[in-house]
């Protein structure tokens, strides 16, 4: 009868050891995604995820394509700097796919279209114009008054 | 009998010195071999291996110009379906006085500011508008310590999150110096501003800095020496919040008041 060796113990965990060691390589190549960039550690293909994230707001040029003579008015105003999606709300939720979705927003029974950037404010930069009672106008206005009323809101004189 | 025991003494001293010396060889060994590179912060010089050469975006944020409206919060908000209460941009509000400041961001500025306390205002030294956003560094801590590799600086300088990758663990919410960063409350993930790359990537402006109705926001490409943003670099008037951290953002300031945190 062949005496086991004293070291077969040793084996056995030598073997299990091994085994634990190709299956956290498989494990490991099956669990990293192919794109992975291992130089700067990360999933390449997360790139492609990101930019393919649809537009929200198309910017002043994608109204130009409905709205031409709009735009060509507006470019030379007062508010002509401005973001139409700023009053008017995001394209997405105008135009979908080419089509038109839903009306865009135009708010004119309220104050706060203006005053949101007009509103009188400790911080604002000195040469900003900002509404105030001391112009002679303001004050025979009546209470809640519309700004719109006098104002023109793509153009707005004092 | 006294010979024996003390011969078996020196011979288990011998073995326990053996055992000691491997051990702190071994351990030199490791040390010598892992120290280099974790001083070398290899993981930081990993990403500028990477550095685009085409485009280095920046963004600039003039803080004289910004009137507070909110628009960019509430563009940034439909860009990115941002939920309510959580904010990838926002706007605070810095008010100097006598005897000390007040900040205050009402809803991260989403629907604008109110005029501050009569009593504060009496003892105004001077106010300013700040917006605040991912400072998307050069040295991003929040990279750093992701466990997964679900975030990561882009060759072009945007620091982004895979959100397919991403555990929600908030470490790098923990992180980041600027606040910038959230657990998304819908997806559960890490979120923040990603300077809207998708829209850079079809050739537009972050939707912050076309609702800017003022200028205040500006982004473009430090590699193109004609970019308004590199004119305003050259100029020299910039600063950084936080410069302490080293953390090396590339959202630069101009006129930033010294009270700014």
């Amino acid at each position: 009868m062949i005496n086991p060796s004293p070291w077969s113990h040793l084996y056995r965990l030598g073997i299990l050891l091994g085994a634990a060691f190709v299956a956290f390589l498989v494990i490991k190549a099956l669990a990293t995604p192919p794109s992975w960039n291992h130089e700067a550690w990360y999933r390449g293909d997360a790139l492609i995820d990101m930019a393919s994230q649809p537009l929200a707001h198309g910017a002043n040029e994608s109204c130009r394509d409905c709205h031409e003579d709009a735009v060509k008015k507006v470019k030379k105003l007062k508010h002509k700097k401005l973001s139409c999606e700023g009053c008017h709300g995001a394209l997405a939720d105008h135009v979908q796919d080419g089509d038109k979705i839903a009306d865009a927003k135009v708010i004119t029974e309220s104050r706060r279209q203006c005053l949101n950037c007009h509103a009188e404010l400790i911080g604002k930069p000195k040469d900003f114009p900002q509404f105030t009672m001391a112009v002679n106008k303001h004050k025979t206005i009546e209470e809640g008054a519309v700004c719109l009323k006098c104002h023109d809101a793509h153009d707005p004189t004092p | 009998m006294a010979t024996s025991e003390s011969s078996e003494t020196s011979s288990d001293q011998d073995s326990r010195r053996r055992f000691l010396k491997y051990a702190a060889s071994g351990a030199a060994t490791i040390l010598m071999v892992y120290i280099p590179g974790a001083t070398a912060g290899h993981r930081y010089s990993r990403i500028w291996k990477q550095r685009s050469k085409e485009h280095q975006w920046a963004y600039i944020i003039d803080a004289d110009k910004c009137i507070g409206w909110g628009g960019c919060v509430r563009a940034c908000k439909r860009e990115n379906n941002v939920p309510d209460g959580v904010f990838r941009t926002w706007i605070e509000r810095y008010i100097v006085t006598e005897d000390g400041v007040y900040v205050d961001s009402p809803n991260g500025g989403l629907g604008g500011f109110h005029q501050a306390d009569p009593e504060i205002q009496k003892k105004t030294l001077y106010a300013r508008f700040i917006p605040k956003m991912c400072n998307h560094c050069a040295n991003p801590p929040c990279v750093q310590v992701c466990p997964v590799g679900a975030t990561y600086k882009t060759p072009e300088g945007f620091v982004l999150i895979d959100h397919d990758h991403c555990l929600g663990c908030a470490y790098c919410v923990q992180a980041c110096p600027y606040s910038a960063r959230f657990i998304n409350p819908v997806l559960k993930k890490s979120d923040k501003c990603s300077w809207c790359y998708h829209r850079i990537k079809k050739g537009k402006l972050p939707a912050c800095v076309e609702a800017c109705p003022t200028g205040a926001r500006k982004f473009g490409d430090l590699n193109d020496p004609e970019s308004e943003v590199s004119e305003i670099l050259r100029e020299g008037k910039w600063s950084v919040l936080k410069p302490h951290m080293h953390t090396g953002p590339t959202c630069f300031y101009v006129e930033l008041p010294k009270e700014v945190v």
